[in-house]
């Protein structure tokens, strides 16, 4: 428990991010951070929402979780159901799945980059507080290529409605197959967007080479140590060890880079476990073979990373063409693999993006796309099922058990950002005892903190899907001056406790 | 000029179903306006302002300095957008300004109807009976804003 007559500076609250989170700093006697803690104070519950509700619910009701990737949850949730019931989809239904799935990963890689992170990046970290927005993303990369991003996000949504019901919650996974097939004029409208999202992700590859790779102070600041951990990484991938998001095993690499582990979605509990901290409302997961040893980089420490950058790590390569020539051109330019700047997220997002893109083509254009039959009927007494994804911020678990009516009797679920969590926790606390000093609490230098977390992309309301309870909460009292003149906290236990400054 | 009422929240997360119940309740009692709802924030709801020459947003706003069930109205105007926020943040108005910039056909005049909540964050909870009882009014203030 952090000793609260020290100096404390609050960035709060972390906004743009789904949920509400809060970065705590805590200064020494020297002026130097003493500590650093990403805080969650976001209050969700769930997983006892879930119970006593029907699994086949469960893939409508949990992309209600947030309104950011509704998709992946669906799509977790309908693999728990395949698995629940013992029923495996049929080979149009499989596709139709990952089509639209990778239809969506596009979409949300391309709002991640240009909207998200852009500010960070395309606008820079330095960039005048008021530049520092969308509109400035937008000043930067031009009206004309800000008009291409919005008519291609638009048209990879009426995609994702057409075969899905609805965007924003869809309502097509079934266990066993999908609602709705796909029909030739289907087919040809994914077939024609695809191609144009494919040219879509190269060029915006172009825009990251053009403005990011091409300024030599970006370059240092991805490779500089505020943003390195050496960890472990995890992602999963298919038969060839390439990336793949709807299917495949979890591969964990190393901090070398060799393989630790690879496992099946009904074995995770085996490898992954989760860690409790009285200062957070989140759930830090760890390799559990290698248990928990705090938050240390290394070989022999339980933390480990998900979402683009362990993605890439995790695996051998991309399953396609142009994919895996960015993969290649990623890994020389970093000089290493895997790669361990956190930074180095923003461009292996893009990597992704090109590959989900080629990826929708490839599905697009497989002639059994337009099968009739997408639905093999669930005959087995359901008992327990387990669905992962490659969500685009990282790995989503999903985890049912039921009573032989299909009633949730107990439900899990791992979030991406719980993967990261820990990583994200040594990110904000090591960038933090990099930058700042009582001396340099610039706003520049605050943002550059919150940078480190960004890249993650983490997604705070999903994250936090824990009993409901007293949460941890501290509040910080400044006079005028910005000088600290008390605290206050309430602890898990629900306890008041008064500092003075 | 075209009104469109957008209705914001998530029937997931208590008091924040006020306005799906508004939805609800105006499509039956007003077939003839335009009313849509969403449970996304940000970015996305620039999908559901385009087209619109007037709109009406209803949602709870948690200002935490007024009672539960208080109705505030007021217009983008009046709004600094994201006071105090992170530049990284997309929220309808920033969704607003994007769109204005790119020339593309957002409303010339926003209205906000908010009503402060009491709870927004607990699962499968159930709207608190003072919010509830805003729905009403929220619904009189709806079709005097349409017909003015």
């Amino acid at each position: 428990m952090p000793d609260l007559t020290q100096r404390r500076i609050l960035i709060d609250p972390i906004t743009r991010l789904e949920g509400h989170g809060k970065i705590d700093i805590l200064l020494n006697d020297q002026g130097n951070v003493d500590r650093a803690y990403f805080q969650v104070p976001e209050l969700r519950g769930f997983e006892k929402f879930a119970e006593g509700r029907l699994a086949e619910d469960m893939p409508q009701i949990t992309s209600r979780i947030c309104g950011v990737c509704p998709m992946a949850h669906h799509m977790a949730g309908t693999k728990a159901l395949d698995s629940l019931y013992r029923i495996a989809p049929p080979p149009a239904a499989r596709k139709i799945r990952e089509m639209v799935y990778s239809t969506f990963m596009v979409e949300d890689h391309a709002l991640h980059f240009y909207f998200l992170g852009g500010p960070d990046f395309v606008v820079g970290p330095k960039a005048p507080a008021a530049e520092r927005n969308v509109l400035g993303v937008i000043a930067r990369v031009g009206l004309e290529v800000g008009k291409r991003v919005i008519d291609m996000r638009r048209k990879l949504r009426a995609l994702i409605s057409l075969t899905g019901g609805k965007v924003v919650h869809p309502v097509f996974g079934l266990p066993g197959g999908v609602a709705k097939r796909v029909t030739p004029e289907d087919k040809s409208q994914f077939q024609s967007v695809a191609a144009e999202a494919v040219e879509f992700a190269r060029f915006t590859l172009q825009v990251f080479n053009d403005v990011v790779i091409k300024n030599s102070d970006y370059v240092d600041l991805i490779f500089s140590d505020a943003y390195t951990h050496r960890t472990h990484y995890m992602g999963m991938v298919d038969a060839n060890n390439h990336v793949n998001f709807y299917e495949g095993s979890l591969r964990v690499v190393s901090p070398e880079g060799r393989e630790w582990a690879k496992f099946k979605a009904d074995q995770y509990l085996d490898y992954v476990a989760e860690h409790v901290e009285p200062w957070s409302y989140m759930k830090f997961c760890y390799l559990k073979p290698k248990g928990w040893k705090g938050f240390v980089d290394g070989a022999d420490s339980g933390i480990y990373c998900v979402a683009p950058l362990a993605r890439l790590n995790a695996a051998d390569g991309m399953a396609t063409p142009l994919a895996q020539a960015a993969y290649q051109q990623y890994f020389a330019t970093l000089g290493a693999k895997p790669v361990h700047h956190t930074l180095a997220n923003h461009w292996a997002r893009l990597v992704e993006l090109l590959y989900a893109a080629e990826r929708m083509k490839q599905l697009a254009d497989d002639p059994e796309i337009t099968e009739t039959n997408v639905r093999n009927l669930p005959r087995e007494v359901p008992s327990e099922g387990f669905g992962v994804v490659e969500a685009p911020r990282g790995t989503l678990f999903h985890h049912y058990k039921t009573d032989e009516h299909g009633r949730i009797t107990k439900a899990n679920l791992i979030v991406a950002t719980q993967n990261n969590a820990a990583r994200i926790a040594m990110s904000v606390d090591k960038a933090a005892k990099g930058l700042i000093s009582r001396d340099n609490i610039s706003e520049g230098v605050l943002n550059m903190v919150e940078m480190a977390f960004r890249a993650y992309d983490p997604c705070n309301g999903c994250a936090t899907h824990s009993l409901p309870g007293n949460m941890p909460l501290m509040v910080c009292v400044r006079d005028r001056e910005g000088t600290i003149v008390g605290t206050l906290q309430r602890d898990s236990d629900g306890t008041i406790r008064r500092n003075a400054g | 000029m075209t009104t469109r009422v957008l209705c914001l929240g998530n029937v997931l997360l208590a008091d924040d179903a006020f306005g799906i119940v508004v939805a609800e309740q105006l499509r039956r009692r007003r077939p003839d306006l335009e009313v849509r709802e969403s449970s996304t924030s940000g970015f996305d709801l620039l999908d559901d302002t385009l087209g619109a020459g007037r709109l009406i947003v209803v949602d709870i706003v948690q200002s935490g300095a007024l009672a539960p069930g208080t109705i505030s109205i007021f217009r983008e105007g009046d709004v600094r957008t994201v006071p105090g926020g992170s530049p990284h943040y997309v929220g309808l108005f920033e969704a607003l300004r994007l769109g204005r910039a790119l020339g593309l056909a957002v409303p010339d005049e926003v209205t906000i109807i908010a009503v402060e909540p009491a709870d927004c964050r607990t699962v499968g909870g159930a709207m608190d009976a003072s919010v509830r009882a805003a729905v009403g009014e929220v619904m009189r203030i709806i079709e005097t804003q349409a017909a003015g």
